[in-house]
């Protein structure tokens, strides 16, 4: 009578609670499906990593400056494009920086996240040199933050954060096993730079600006092969070479020009072009500034 | 057909959506998608491995099932973004050739380079359709090649400028802002491609292909009502501009130095259209002549929408997912009067 009372069926007698002990179990059945249906499904079989595939490093030194954000999202999104690749990005900083960080975090790249000082001397130019050395540090003796595991192959390539780079360059360059080039579009005054094929083998460069260079090559232009790398771990770009003899400064130690290996249908496909932001006019903002109305710092840009 | 995410696992029917979408090479080994399913990459210790991806009827998940939550696999709207490939003539500078029509020259050296990286972000976007229009007499084969090589889903218009808006214009009127006609060809595209009452899920973004967009702001503008706005980096000689937004999340003004008493302050990067607006005010188009510097957005949007009417964005209009950046003109000083290089070489 209680039970009644609570609104509950009487079961007192038997077939009743056969029936309602029934009715528990469908109830009970019922929660558990439901449960099934609001778990998510088992992950299916991941799909095979390409193991066969040499891994790119890229490696994009960067500065603070007011395009910085905007010039590493760009590239970010070409890489996103490339199976099995890493992105070295080296910053000239004390350490790594929160935008870089956050950057790097939200891209859902495979990444390595270093970061060296310039010398006060270096830092309007030659930019880069001493970030992209210590990338060879990291990819020829190692280093402290997850080194190549030993017998990994794969290729180094130098990424400037605001050339543009076709998805196909990447494929192009994957199976370097010393040194590999290419034309690099939109640079040294010309529509393109690059070097010259014979019978599938680098005869000269054309090139029009300061063509005695050993390597007259843009640094967009070329990939080594981790493998020669460490078969030769001094090598590094010369801060103190002159203007346009970086490039030259490292490929002398790795190479002869005559055994560069030729790509991008025996260089005479454009993959890569050499652009450069401008640099954004900030007129108004200084004049804010001035009136101390500045755009608000904590929106980063 | 959904996604395979290996060759063993089952496919799964996404039934809603028909177009098949590859975004990545990465993906070449998976068959087909459900439509607008996203690939999800797994990560531990801020590291990314591999793209995995699955889509069931319904939902989209994330098997790896650690950051990515899971999404329902519904119709979303898709995205039509408009690019005018407006043809910019080289400056005269000592040694260089100017841009003459009937010549073997390129008028635009970047225009593949920034065509290129545009595509590279837009293969990210789920269910985006590309308008590309071409400042040109007819189709270049350059472009035509190069949005066929992306796999992507695009028309391929154009229209030219006539010569005379280009260089001077009208004494009275200022020169036509660049790429007006080519945005306008597009505008007339969508209303014959759709009907007036269509119910087609869309929204419409004018992207210049010089400008750097986050993926992020295509997932925002996805959810435009009628139009929806945000801020824009590296305009108005700023760091950005914005739409200021009172505390109710309504548009109130412009944070712009530049012409702050504009009606619609904002630059072309800075709004996007729902499809729907778009058909039912037909006669809408950005004024080709007696505009001022500045204006062109205006005189579409006034026709469109009402300050009050609009959407923010971008967390209430305080995150910058789009930057103004331009591209340098390229030197090409050294090819002289004759072309130094091969012409026979696409750049």
């Amino acid at each position: 009578i209680a039970l009644v009372q609570l609104g509950q069926p009487c079961v007192c007698l038997p077939p009743l609670r056969a029936a309602a002990e029934q009715l528990r179990q469908k109830d009970l059945r019922i929660s558990q499906l439901q449960a099934d249906l609001r778990r998510p499904p088992p992950a299916p079989a991941q799909p095979p990593e390409p193991e066969a595939l040499p891994t790119i490093y890229v490696v994009t030194p960067t500065y603070a400056r007011l395009v910085q954000k905007a010039e590493l999202v760009q590239p970010s999104q070409t890489l996103s494009l490339v199976p099995r690749l890493q992105w070295l990005l080296v910053e000239d900083a004390e350490g790594p920086t929160p935008l870089v960080s956050g950057l790097l975090a939200a891209s859902g790249l495979l990444f390595t996240h270093l970061a060296v000082l310039s010398h006060k001397a270096q830092r309007l130019w030659p930019r880069g040199v001493e970030q992209r050395n210590r990338a060879l540090d990291w990819g020829a003796v190692g280093g402290e933050k997850d080194p190549p595991p030993p017998g990994t192959r794969g290729v180094m390539y130098f990424a400037d954060n605001d050339n543009t780079y076709s998805r196909k360059l990447f494929e192009e360059m994957r199976w370097t096993c010393g040194v590999s080039v290419w034309p690099v579009g939109l640079v040294g005054g010309l529509q393109f730079e690059g070097p010259r094929i014979q019978d599938g083998r680098v005869v000269g460069f054309h090139t029009a600006w300061e063509p005695n260079r050993p390597f007259p090559v843009d640094m967009a232009g070329f990939a080594v092969a981790l493998s020669l790398l460490l078969a030769k771990p001094n090598s590094r770009f010369d801060a103190t070479a002159p203007w346009g003899h970086l490039e030259s400064s490292l490929l002398s130690h790795l190479v002869d020009p005559k055994d560069l290996e030729p790509r991008a249908a025996n260089c005479t496909r454009v993959l890569v072009w050499h652009t450069r932001t401008e640099k954004p006019k900030m007129k108004q903002e200084e004049q804010l500034q001035r009136g101390g109305r500045g755009s608000d710092p904590a929106v980063e840009v | 057909m959904g996604w395979r995410a290996a060759p063993a696992a089952p496919c799964l029917a996404c039934p809603a959506h028909s177009r098949a979408f590859l975004p990545t090479a990465a993906a070449a080994q998976l068959t087909r998608s459900c439509g607008p399913s996203q690939p999800w990459r797994c990560r531990s210790g801020g590291t990314s491995s591999r793209l995995c991806s699955s889509c069931s009827p319904g939902r989209c998940w994330s098997p790896c099932g650690t950051r990515a939550p899971s999404r329902p696999c519904s119709p979303r709207a898709r995205m039509t973004v408009v690019t005018p490939g407006a043809r910019r003539p080289l400056a005269r500078t000592p040694g260089s050739t100017a841009c003459l029509t009937g010549t073997s020259w390129r008028c635009r050296p970047v225009q593949k380079a920034e065509l290129t990286r545009l595509a590279n972000t837009l293969l990210h976007v789920p269910n985006l359709h590309w308008l590309v229009v071409e400042d040109a007499p007819r189709r270049t084969p350059l472009t035509a090649r190069l949005l066929r090589d992306t796999g992507l889903n695009y028309t391929h218009l154009h229209v030219e400028t006539p010569r005379n808006y280009k260089l001077r214009g009208d004494a009275r009127d200022p020169r036509i802002p660049r790429g007006t006609m080519q945005r306008n060809l597009a505008l007339r595209w969508l209303r014959e491609a759709f009907p007036r009452n269509s119910s087609q899920p869309g929204v419409v973004y004018f992207a210049d292909d010089d400008n750097t967009y986050s993926l992020e702001l295509f997932e925002e503008m996805r959810s435009t009502r009628r139009v929806s706005v945000w801020p824009v980096a590296f305009v108005g000689g700023l760091r950005y501009e914005a739409p200021r937004v009172n505390g109710a999340g309504k548009v109130v003004g412009w944070k712009t130095v530049f012409d702050p008493h504009r009606p619609f302050a904002i630059d072309m990067a800075g709004f996007a259209v729902n499809l729907r607006l778009i058909l039912q005010r037909s006669q809408a188009y950005f004024k080709l002549r007696g505009v001022k510097g500045g204006y062109q957005e205006s005189s579409l949007l006034r026709e469109l929408v009402t300050l009050s009417d609009l959407e923010p964005k971008a967390a209430n209009c305080t995150k910058i997912l789009v930057w103004h950046t331009r591209t340098e003109k390229p030197v090409l000083v050294n090819e002289g009067k004759k072309g130094f290089t091969d012409p026979t070489v696409e750049i």
